[in-house]
């Protein structure tokens, strides 16, 4: 999230600087070069606003966590495979992995949704997708006690609606 | 028997009502005869008139602080003419400091007597007839106030003066007689625990007042100075198209869409300042601009009126929320003939003036079909939530449970519909959940879209017409 926030503001003060750059080319008399810088700033208020809306999603996800765990294995429909690791968040509204972000129950019945939570001793197996594409998530959840498991399962439940299944507990 | 009473009870109050405030609009409140005795006696009016706005409005701003049952309300509407009747004596006699203090009590204690009057308008005038009601006390004073103007320009002030105190002790013997204690069905209904969900749309609506009432302001300081030359034909036609247009609105079937008929109004007072701008100033030109113009008062006046009266069940204050609103419009009034007062000092020619007062009335009413809008909304959400919040919590736990969503809610969605139900902002959500106020925005927004709605308007007014089909 980190990641997110500093890309954030690193496009805010390249928009600013861009802004006050084709304002003083501006006012030099330099038509096509302050046309230029111009296209320039928009470009950067672009990144800005997506890069924001992403800020803004990750601190939905971090606000709402539910569990944290160290690595997982991401495979799509067409079974690519990804392995990520550092600090990954699960939460009511999606996955946080680093700066990159898996969204779900964000947009109403419509958007991406959770389908299913598979716990067993070692992983825990996530399914979410809309209509068009569905992914698949393994991960290394760390749990020793089963009241933690049972716990996590009663909080997905409780935000999300997702009945786990667990085995081997 | 009971509605008999009532009919009485309301039959008095909207007399009471019409023969004070036909008092008000004759003689304190910018009144003819305050105008022809300051006149009379070669006085600069803008000071006297200034100071009687001012004390008015504190009159409406404060009364509810001091009167809270409808008792209290009686006696301050019996006090504050008395007070007001005994203020106007020196006015019969040389100018001295003595006037501008009666005019002061005049203007403070008529505006407690007018916001007191807020109880009576609640208690005896079923909800969905207060439209009439406010027409009525609207069209009776204006009408004697008409009566009045027509006494104090063509014959006498002091006569004049005499005739709008006599209205007030006609006015005070009513409210004498008027009975205590009946309260109309609905408004016992509406008392309930969302009831403090109303400041929201009483500031709307007070901003609602404030804006439009800012043209009256513009009017009587642009517009009637124009006319002076036609005192005879002003004296009593001056009123008449804002009668009328009460009239017509006041019968139109309850269907009707009324926020469209402000549209009309909008048209019509700005055809009345480009009317004043073109025309000359005959008496054909006078009767054009002061149809237009007073007969948009007229539809506006009343449509704010009835949402005022509207609003009286959903507060236990009544003349608080009435004089809150009221005063909204002499601050209006206030503001708006400052503006036109500072427009036409600067000494631009008259065409200049009536370009700058149409700009304003321009921007004026772009606001208002936001503002309308905004209102309408805001005053569903707090009908639907009052209804709502009247049942028991078993009824409203089967209610949400009876009706079908696209997908079930989830447990935490289940808690943010309860509590979104129980009239909670999305602030007061997020603290009783401990969660942040975007995460309460994102489950509102998901709820909406599993019900299949976009707002809280809907849903709530959705699960309530399931309620009612039942």
């Amino acid at each position: 999230m980190e990641l997110i926030r500093r890309q954030r503001n690193s496009y805010f003060f390249l928009s600013l600087a861009s802004i006050c750059l084709t304002v003083w080319i501006a006012t030099t008399s330099l038509p096509k070069a302050a046309l230029a810088s111009g296209a320039m700033s928009l470009a950067f208020i672009l990144f800005l606003v997506r890069q924001s809306r992403l800020l803004n999603d990750a601190t939905l996800i971090w606000d709402n966590r539910i569990l944290a765990v160290s690595s997982a294995h991401i495979s799509i429909a067409d079974n690519q495979v990804e392995k990520s690791t550092g600090q990954i968040v699960i939460s009511t509204f999606g996955m946080l992995i680093g700066s990159k972000i898996y969204r779900w129950g964000l947009d109403g019945v419509h958007g991406t949704r959770l389908n299913a939570v598979e716990i067993d001793k070692e992983h825990m197996y996530l399914t979410f997708g809309d209509a068009d594409q569905t992914m698949k998530m393994e991960l290394l959840h760390g749990m020793t006690q089963r009241h933690a498991v049972l716990e996590t399962a009663q909080k997905l439940w409780h935000e999300t609606g997702v009945t786990a299944g667990i085995s081997g507990w | 028997m009971d509605i008999a009473k009532s009919f009485n009870a309301r039959r008095l109050s909207i007399a009471g009502f019409s023969f004070l405030f036909a008092y008000i609009l004759s003689f304190p409140f910018e009144g003819q005869v305050l105008y022809s005795l300051l006149d009379l006696r070669g006085i600069d009016a803008s000071t006297y008139i200034m100071a009687a706005i001012i004390a008015h409005f504190a009159g409406l701003l404060t009364c509810g602080l001091i009167v809270r049952t409808q008792a209290a309300a009686k006696n301050m509407l019996l006090a504050g003419m008395g007070f007001c009747l005994a203020a106007a004596v020196p006015f019969f006699f040389a100018p001295s400091a003595a006037w501008m203090a009666g005019l002061i009590a005049n203007g403070y204690f008529s505006g407690c007597a007018v916001a007191a009057w807020g109880y009576f308008l609640k208690a005896f005038t079923p909800k969905n007839e207060r439209i009439k009601s406010c027409a009525d006390v609207l069209i009776y004073s204006n009408l004697l106030m008409i009566a009045i103007n027509v006494v104090a320009v063509n014959r006498s002030p002091l006569f004049g003066l005499g005739l709008s105190m006599f209205c007030l002790l006609i006015g005070t013997f009513f409210s004498y007689i008027m009975p205590l204690g009946h309260q109309n069905n609905q408004g016992k209904v509406a008392e309930s625990k969302a009831s403090g969900g109303i400041r929201n749309p009483l500031l709307l609506l007070c901003l609602f007042v404030f804006i439009i009432t800012i043209n009256s302001g513009l009017m009587y300081q642009v517009i009637n100075p124009n006319f002076d030359h036609l005192s005879g034909l002003t004296s009593w036609y001056w009123a008449v198209p804002y009668i009328v247009a009460l009239l017509i609105i006041r019968n139109l079937p309850l269907k009707t869409n009324r926020s469209r008929i402000l549209y009309v109004g909008m048209v019509m007072i700005m055809g009345a300042f480009i009317s004043f701008m073109l025309l000359g100033r005959s008496i054909s030109d006078y009767i054009i601009v002061d149809t237009l113009i007073l007969g948009a008062c007229g539809i506006f006046d009343l449509f704010w009126w009835s949402i005022l009266g509207e609003m009286l069940d959903y507060s236990n204050n009544s003349a608080k929320v009435f004089g809150l609103g009221l005063s909204a419009n002499v601050l209006g009034v206030l503001c708006g003939g400052l503006l036109g007062m500072s427009v036409t000092a600067i000494g631009l020619p008259g065409a200049q003036v009536a370009v700058i007062a149409l700009t304003v009335v321009c921007v004026t009413l772009v606001m208002l079909p936001p503002l309308n809008r905004q209102l309408v909304l805001l005053l569903k959400n707090h009908t639907y939530l009052a209804a709502y919040d009247n049942m028991s919590q078993s009824q409203q736990t089967d209610l949400v449970r009876q009706i079908k969503t696209i997908e079930p809610l989830t447990a935490r969605e289940q808690q943010v519909l309860q509590l979104i139900l129980s009239g909670k902002s999305n602030r007061d959500i997020a603290d009783a959940l401990t969660i942040s106020e975007t995460t309460v925005k994102t489950h509102a927004r998901n709820i909406f879209s599993k019900y299949d709605v976009s707002n809280r308007v809907e849903l709530i007014s959705s699960l309530l017409k399931h309620q009612i089909e039942k």
